[in-house]
Parts: structure tokens; sequence; C-alpha cells
């Protein structure tokens, strides 16, 4: 960690609405993470850890305060400019994968890198250098329906890199695995931060999974309860 | 008229910007095309309802384009048919034997070694019986030689010409195909009197096709009628023909009207309209049927792809690039139903068919005539049917909001 904040969260509210009733479900959040760090968001169903998570990685909007993610304050970007940060700067791990089926490993790593002005051969150097990163090299040409669960996970991963992107944010990476291949999946991450110096954002409820992580923020109903440093 | 030009504009407007998304965007096509392949059933069952549209577009068009052949290609422009003043066709033409031999002898006629190219032709209407057992109305054109002659596109191809003061009729060939009792050697009733088939004849595909010929004299003494209804006048070049009509026209002996024999047959080509448009009509019904399809399709596809639209948005596409990519997918779905159609419809191409003249009352043969300019066309229509069916699946799929698009 070099001590640079990545994230600056300043007083950040998130309401939805039911016709004319406002459903709070982030209140008065204020933390930052340094740089190279590696977080784990926790907290009991509900208390808002993915609706975080999404505001921090783009995806969605706060009702309230700033939102300063790798050096650009997120509430200035319309649609077209998130759309274009998220792509050189954030990478995503989803708990179900979410490869595209009709596309090879391949493709699907190369995805990102296709809104890059990267050429197409050096596209595929790097699809390859990051596929081989994750060990699944003689697996490019595969599509994610003929991979197990933990391949298309590592698929996942390599896509999520492919474009050097400064923040790692995962949403439960390793609920749709069993303990060996989740195991795998976390060692991985783990790597990833301290070798690649990714920061990375972890949303789970496994503690498990948070025990990989350096720190842990804790929710509770939408209020930022604690930030607890993993012993290991 | 302005909102149809702002219409324009906005869909001239869309179309070059797609164009412009398939080459700038980077979702790949083939993304599109193995969801395409992903979801068979769905695909294959639109696609066939659009070709099943394009195929019947395509041979509706060639319904009109067969007609039309055949009366475009019967004329030419060097030659000029001279009727009764006021009469639009030769059937309520007529010319009596005087107002002919001034005709014959005109000095702009044009002449071969045998003399002056002008043939005075009679024409009547006879019901025959087709292959199907219903009767119709088919055109008897009596001519001589010259008549022959001048009809370039005309080929004796069984039996012989004609001879006058016997009674002999020669039909042609395509009529054959549809008429019962026309074969070489069979006797026709015609005018009281029997007439043999000494000769078949083919028409090039012109609207000659469609009638039987025999010696003028002939029809004339079977028909018991003194006038002509036509004469037909080749002057050598076009541009002699405003000369020629001119002085037709002001000839106080005359008084007859004169047309280009291209024109004339031009005009008969109306009466394909009443086909044409039932053709369009029934097009136009199953095409709003086939974009409702498209639309259903393309609606279920991206339902069931929220989440990889969501992806792709996480990711860092923008709104625009899904709306162009699936459109494109809607565009490339209804594309192959569009070219399959086509080639579809190339099974049609040179059936035989006929139709009646609302102009002449007769029979007029011609055949289902596929271009590839109309298969272009078919498979156009099928793009429209994509661009339209599409646009709005495509739109929703660009409209749904990421962090629901992550839900799935």
């Amino acid at each position: 960690m070099n001590g640079d904040a990545i994230i600056k969260l300043r007083d950040i509210a998130k309401s939805y609405w039911r016709e004319t009733l406002e459903i709070p479900v982030l209140q008065g959040i204020d933390f930052d993470i340094p740089q190279g760090g590696y977080y784990a968001l926790m907290g009991p169903s509900g208390s808002g850890k993915t609706t975080l998570l999404n505001l921090i990685a783009g995806i969605d909007r706060p009702t309230r305060g700033s939102l300063e993610v790798c050096g650009y304050e997120l509430n200035d970007f319309d649609d077209d400019e998130l759309a274009a940060w998220r792509n050189a700067h954030v990478g995503f791990i989803f708990q179900n994968y979410n490869l595209i089926p009709v596309l090879t490993a391949f493709e699907n790593v190369e995805l990102p890198l296709l809104l890059t002005p990267m050429s197409r051969r050096a596209r595929r150097a790097r699809v390859e250098e990051v596929l081989s990163l994750v060990n699944l090299e003689d697996r490019m040409l595969n599509y994610p329906r003929q991979l197990s669960g933990g391949q298309e996970q590592r698929v996942a991963i390599a896509r999520a890199i492919v474009g050097n992107p400064d923040l790692l944010v995962a949403d439960e990476p390793t609920g749709a695995l069993d303990h060996q291949n989740a195991e795998e999946i976390l060692n991985l991450m783990e790597r990833l931060n301290t070798d690649l110096g990714k920061t990375i954002l972890v949303v789970t409820h496994d503690p498990k999974a948070a025990h990989h992580a350096r720190f842990q923020i804790h929710l509770d109903k939408g209020v930022f309860d604690k930030t607890v440093e993993v012993n290991r | 008229m302005i909102v149809f030009g702002l219409l324009g504009a906005i869909f001239v407007g869309y179309l070059a910007w797609l164009a412009w998304a398939a080459l700038a965007y980077p979702i790949p096509l083939s993304y599109n095309l193995r969801s395409l392949w992903q979801r068979k059933v769905a695909t294959i069952s639109t696609a066939g309802a659009i070709a099943l549209v394009v195929g019947i577009f395509v041979v509706v068009l060639s319904l009109a384009q067969g007609l039309s052949k055949a009366f475009v290609s019967s004329g030419r422009a060097d030659q000029a048919i001279v009727m009764r003043s006021n009469a639009q066709f030769e059937l309520n033409s007529s010319i009596d034997r005087g107002q002919v031999r001034i005709l014959k002898v005109h000095p702009l006629l044009a002449k071969d070694e045998i003399g002056p190219l002008v043939s005075a032709e009679v024409v009547v209407i006879k019901i025959f019986q087709k292959s199907d057992g219903a009767d119709t109305n088919v055109t008897v054109r009596g001519l001589d030689p010259t008549g022959i002659r001048m009809r370039s596109q005309v080929k004796l191809v069984q039996g012989r010409w004609f001879r006058p003061g016997l009674s002999e009729v020669v039909v042609p060939r395509k009529m054959q195909q549809r008429f019962t009792g026309m074969e070489l050697g069979r006797n026709l009733k015609m005018g009281g009197r029997d007439w043999e088939v000494v000769g078949v004849f083919g028409g090039g595909g012109s609207s000659f096709d469609s009638e039987i010929w025999s010696d003028v004299v002939d029809i004339q003494q079977a028909y018991k009628r003194e006038s002509f209804s036509s004469v037909l006048a080749r002057l050598g070049a076009p541009e002699r023909f405003n000369a020629f009509k001119e002085s037709v026209e002001e000839d106080k002996r005359l008084k007859l009207d004169t047309v280009s024999e291209k024109a004339y047959f031009t005009e008969l080509t109306k009466s394909g309209d009443p086909i044409r448009i039932l053709g369009n009509l029934i097009t136009l019904i199953l095409t709003v049927g086939a974009i409702f399809a498209a639309m259903n399709t393309m609606y279920a596809s991206v339902s069931g792809r929220t989440k990889e639209i969501g992806t792709l948005r996480a990711i860092g596409f923008r709104r625009r690039e899904i709306l162009a990519s699936f459109q494109w997918e809607s565009i490339l779905l209804c594309g192959m139903g569009g070219v399959i159609g086509a080639f579809l419809a190339l099974f049609a191409n040179g059936i035989q068919t006929g139709t009646t003249s609302f102009q002449t009352f007769s029979d007029v043969t011609f055949a289902f005539t596929i271009t590839p300019v109309l298969m272009l066309e078919g498979v156009a229509f099928s793009l429209v049917m994509g661009l339209l069916g599409g646009f709005f699946p495509a739109w929703r799929a660009s409209r749904i909001p990421l962090a629901e698009a992550m839900k799935g």
C-alpha cells in the first residue's frame, strides 16, 4: 500500500424510491481506501454492501455525497464518461462470472480491450499474457460452457485485469464455487494484490473470503460500522 | 409533407449512423451471429417467416415485371400504330380500306427488299378454353407477311406460317402450354369456320405470345369485317415519328390517331396494376406480421440477455453501442430470412401464367421473371423489416438501468 487514497467517500447516501416513499439504503458513508489496499466489505444481507460497491465502481449513482475514485469525482461524469472511466479504471469480478456465453475465453477476455486503441496484435499478446497468468492459456478457445466454475471465474478475473485497471471490485467472487476452487480464486486475487499492486474491494459475507483481505469494512443497515484490520 | 420529410431525414440519418457504427463500434458482429445461432428455434422460425414474406414480395414484383416485360418487349420505338381517332386500343379502332391505301404509300415509311414496311391488321376476340377448364378471351390477329416481318422477336419454331385463303392459324408455343386443343394439326373453331393449326411460334416473351395469328383477309371474311383495326408502320428511325404523326393527323382524308408502338404497349402494362395492387396489399399485411415476429424475437432475446447487456455496459460499452449491436442483430436475423426468401422465389422463375388485360379484355400470357435486381429488392426489404422490428427491442436493451441489468 502506498497510502494515497484511491477511493474517497464523503457523506455518501443512496435511496430508492417506491412512488413517493423514500427507502434509504446507505446513509452518511465516509471512508478512504488507499491505493494497493485489499478490503472486504462485510455486513448482513440488506446492509447495502452491493449498493456501495456499485457506487464505487460507477455502476450506480449516489443520491447525495462526494465519490472520488481513481482521482475522479464520479458525480461529474455523464453516462458515456462514466462508461469510459469504468473501462479504463475498474475491473469487475462477479459471483456468477458473467461471461458472454457465445464468446470464447479469449474473446471474453479481449472484450474490454476492444474499447481501447490497441492493435489486434497487441490485444492478442495481452490477452494471452493474462490468460497464462490465470493458468488458462490452454483453454482460450473454449466457450464458457466447456469450462468448470473455477475456470470460468479465472477467465472473469483475466477479463477484469486485462485492461490493467487500478481497481478490482468483486461481488461474492467465490459464492458459486466449491471450497477448493474458492480457495484458488482467493489466492489468485491475493496475488493480484501483492504481486501486481491492484487495489481490491470485495463484497462478501464469507468469513474465509474476508480473511484474505487486509481490512474489513463493516456496514450495518446502510451505515458505516467499523473498519477492522485482519490478523494473519 | 414536412413531417414526412423530417421522418425520412431521421430514417436516412439513422441508417447512416448504423452503417458507421458497424465499422466504428467495437462489439463484433460475430457476437450477434452466434447469439442468433444460440437461439436456433426462435431464429429459424423468425427467419422462416421473413423468408416467406420476402419470397411472396419478390414473386409479386416478378409478376408485374413479367407482365411489363411482355408488353414493353412487344413495341419498337421506330414503329407507329395508326388507329381511329380517340381509339385507345386496337380492339375499339376501325380504319377503312381507303385510309389503309393512303397509309401504305406514305413517304416516311421504311422499306426493305420486298417493299414498304406497313401492315394493315385486324384484331378480334375469341373465347378459348384453358387447360384448367376455364374460358378466357384470346386475341386473334389477322395480318399479312409484312406484319410478321415487322415483328423480329417472333420466330417460327414448328410447322410453317399460315397461307392466305386456307383458314390456317399459327399459335404461340406458350399458349399451347396453357390452352387445350392447340397442337399442330388440330382445328380451332372461329367465326363459324374450322382453322387448322399449321405452325407454332415463339414471341420472345412479348405480348404476341398471347395472340393467335392468321391471314388478315381470312379473318375479315370470317368475322364479316370490311375495315381494319390498325395499321402498323415502320418509320426507319424513332426521330421520324413526330413528322409521321403530324402528317397523318393533319391529313383530312385520314383523321387518324398515331402512337408509337412502344408507347402503346407501355400503356398496356397498366393491365398489371390490379395484380400489383393486390400483391402489395397482401405483402403489406404479411410484412406487418413479420415485423412483429422479428420484434417479438428480439424482445425475448433482450430480456433473456439482460445480464449480458449489464456486463457489457459494466465493462465500458456505451448505450449507443448496445443499441447498434442489437439493431444489427435484428437486421442480420431478417437479412438471413430475406436472402433465403429471395432464393426461394427463384423456384417461380419462368413459370408461365396469364391474366386478363383490362385494356384489351383478353388473356395475356407472361412468365414470372425473377431478376437479380428483384432479389436484391427483396433482401433490402427484409433489412428494412429488421430495422423496424429491431428498433424498439434494441432501444430497450440500451436503456435498461445498469444496476438493474447487473442483477439479470
